[in-house]
């Protein structure tokens, strides 16, 4: 045979970076993506400022972390699983996975692009939020607060692996989705703390690690916040614990969902 | 050292099953492919004919690592499909074609690229390929517009394009002219010629048997989950009766004359139609001795109406004749 051999070498990083780079084009060339990136932030910023609005001192601090975690929420972990559902529908999907790459560093690409642009939705809350109240938060430590904030973004893109894996499992991932969808950010304490939920919902809740971040990114920001009775420490320790087991079972996961789609024969179902 | 076959399967089985209702949910179960046994060669290009839902596509993925079978055993490029695919897939391309199956609000030239980094193409290599595929399939004045505006022939050369970026040793051709017009059809022909002259394995399923004649050294037909014949376009035709087909047409005939037209020079089989009235025999012969002369002197003068018309047996008549068998 005399086919020139082609040197092909399968990087993680090319591939994921290869991923990002299609995130960026699609959402440059499909102005729909506006809605949740730039407009849904600043209606949330609007919205969560006049809920809290004279609820304590801190009230702006509250107003910016409930709204920029609905909207981060949206970009980060919805736009993560939608995009997969995406290429089922646009039968990208088969020469995807057709190709060597392993998806699941697809699928990390998109979360790493996902993770950006829920901070600039993040960032766009924080400037509504404080247009509307004429004043710049008090953040007893800016650092601590940062570190944290990203810290969410990590535990709310490890629940975004597992939907994607749920996305290439089945066509029907996004009815399911979307119908979690309000039991999820209210679950996990998006917009308000968890402990405001009824005793008896808690310990679903715990499941997902953004729980355990939110609170602990709360417990890091807020004075006298009165989360979850363990604390700070034990915040940390649950949402890295869970996340780890996210991450793991992510791993774990993908190839099973990629080897049982190839045996049921529904990659191409839409 | 004999080379691996570019494709070997050993019966080679898939049953899908699938369910109906949300609540009561009713079972059903349909067998694509029932025991396929093929081997290509390396450097043939080697057609799979059949008929719609005869399983085509079916196998098709099972080679190319998108399906695995329930049963039986595939090997490409010596590599068994179902228990090492990462090993298959960067020495395959696989062109499924249609409407779907690229991104449609980016270019060519970005759809390539991501595909070349998915496939592993070093950075150095890859915008030097990506331009000498455009320029292959013929898409480089439009290499920088939005996939969406291309048509349905232009996705198609796309298509082809990202099957043969990475230079596949063996590449899976789905209906790659469907859609297309003839001027873009004839070129495609031509590039899948010249692939096999770079040393490239070609494996084509289509519905053109012109094109499967023109292209293929050898083919399979696959009816109902089956190969029911597989030879050279010569010696399938060998298989219905030979090279000279003669086609007959009356208000009907006589037993004794068909008898008559059994006998004549090299006859192997004979096929009717009702068209109507009208009644058609296919004649298939061996032999160049018969000819419509000689049918019209076997019938004689009993039929004023008599239509005669002698032609060379094609890929399609072979087709139509296995296929019909099978269905009977």
């Amino acid at each position: 045979m005399n086919v020139p051999a082609t040197p092909l070498t399968i990087s993680r990083f090319r591939s994921t970076a290869a991923s990002v780079r299609l995130s960026v084009l699609q959402f440059v060339a499909d102005p729909q993506w506006l809605i949740p990136s730039m407009i849904a932030p600043i209606i949330f910023g609007i919205v969560a400022y006049q809920l809290v609005l004279g609820s304590g001192p801190y009230f702006v601090v509250y107003a910016i972390l409930g709204a920029g975690m609905m909207s981060m929420w949206g970009q980060t972990l919805y736009g993560s699983g939608w995009a997969t559902g995406q290429d089922r529908v646009f039968g990208t999907l088969e020469p995807t996975l057709q190709a060597p790459t392993p998806y699941v560093y697809v699928v990390l690409g998109r979360i790493l692009w996902n993770v950006v642009s829920g901070l600039v939705g993040g960032a766009i809350v924080y400037v509504v939020v404080v247009a509307e109240s004429g004043q710049i938060p008090a953040v007893v430590n800016p650092l601590l607060f940062v570190v944290l904030f990203l810290f969410v973004m990590v535990t709310l893109a490890s629940v975004g692996v597992i939907l994607s894996a749920f996305y290439v499992y089945t066509r029907f991932a996004g009815f399911i989705q979307n119908i979690g969808e309000f039991a999820f950010y209210v679950g996990t304490g998006c917009m308000f703390p968890v402990i405001f939920l009824p005793w008896w919902t808690n310990p679903v809740s715990l499941v997902f690690p953004p729980t355990w971040a939110l609170d602990a990114l709360r417990y890091g920001s807020i004075p006298g916040y009165q989360g979850f009775a363990w604390g700070f420490g034990w915040d940390l320790v649950g949402a890295v614990a869970t996340m780890t087991v996210y991450l793991v079972l992510a791993g774990l996961v993908f190839h099973r969902v990629e080897r049982h789609v190839l045996e049921v024969g529904t990659l191409g179902d839409y | 050292m004999t080379p691996d076959p570019a494709i070997e399967a050993r019966g080679v089985r898939r049953v899908f099953e699938s369910r109906k209702g949300f609540l009561f949910t009713e079972k059903s179960r349909t067998e694509a492919l029932r025991g396929v046994d093929l081997r290509v060669e390396p450097g043939e290009i080697f057609g799979l004919l059949g008929p719609n839902g005869a399983g085509k596509t079916t196998f098709t993925k099972i080679l190319s690592t998108l399906l695995l079978p329930t049963s039986g055993e595939a090997r490409v490029l010596g590599i068994d499909v179902a228990r090492n695919p990462q090993a298959v897939r960067p020495r395959i391309g696989l062109v499924l074609g249609g409407e779907r199956g690229l991104y449609n609000r980016i270019s060519a030239r970005e759809n390539l690229r991501y595909f070349a980094d998915l496939f592993g193409l070093p950075p150095a290599l890859r915008d030097r390929r990506i331009q000498e595929v455009l320029d292959r399939v013929g898409l480089t004045e439009a290499a920088d517009r939005r996939v969406e505006e291309y048509s349905r022939g232009m996705k198609q050369k796309l298509h082809l394009a990202r099957g043969i970026l990475h230079r596949p040793e063996l590449l899976f051709l789905d209906e790659p002219t469907i859609g297309l017009d003839p001027k873009s059809a004839r070129e495609t022909r031509k590039l899948i010629r010249s692939l096999v002259s770079d040393g490239v394995t070609i494996f084509l399923t289509t519905h053109y048997m012109f094109e499967a004649e023109e292209l293929c050294q050898r083919l399979a037909i696959l009816s109902k989950g089956q190969i029911v014949a597989r030879d050279t376009v010569a010696g399938l035709r060998r298989l219905v009766g030979g090279d000279t087909t003669v086609e007959v047409e009356a208000y009907g005939f006589e037993d004794a004359e068909i008898e008559r037209l059994r006998h004549l020079p090299g006859v192997g089989r004979i096929l009717s139609e009702e068209f109507g009235p009208r009644l058609r025999l296919t004649l298939r012969s061996s032999s160049s001795e018969l000819t419509a002369g000689a049918v019209r002197s076997a019938l004689g003068t009993a039929h004023p109406d008599l239509m005669v018309r002698e032609r060379r047996t094609v890929l399609e008549d072979v087709y139509l004749d296995l296929v019909e068998e099978e269905a009977a």
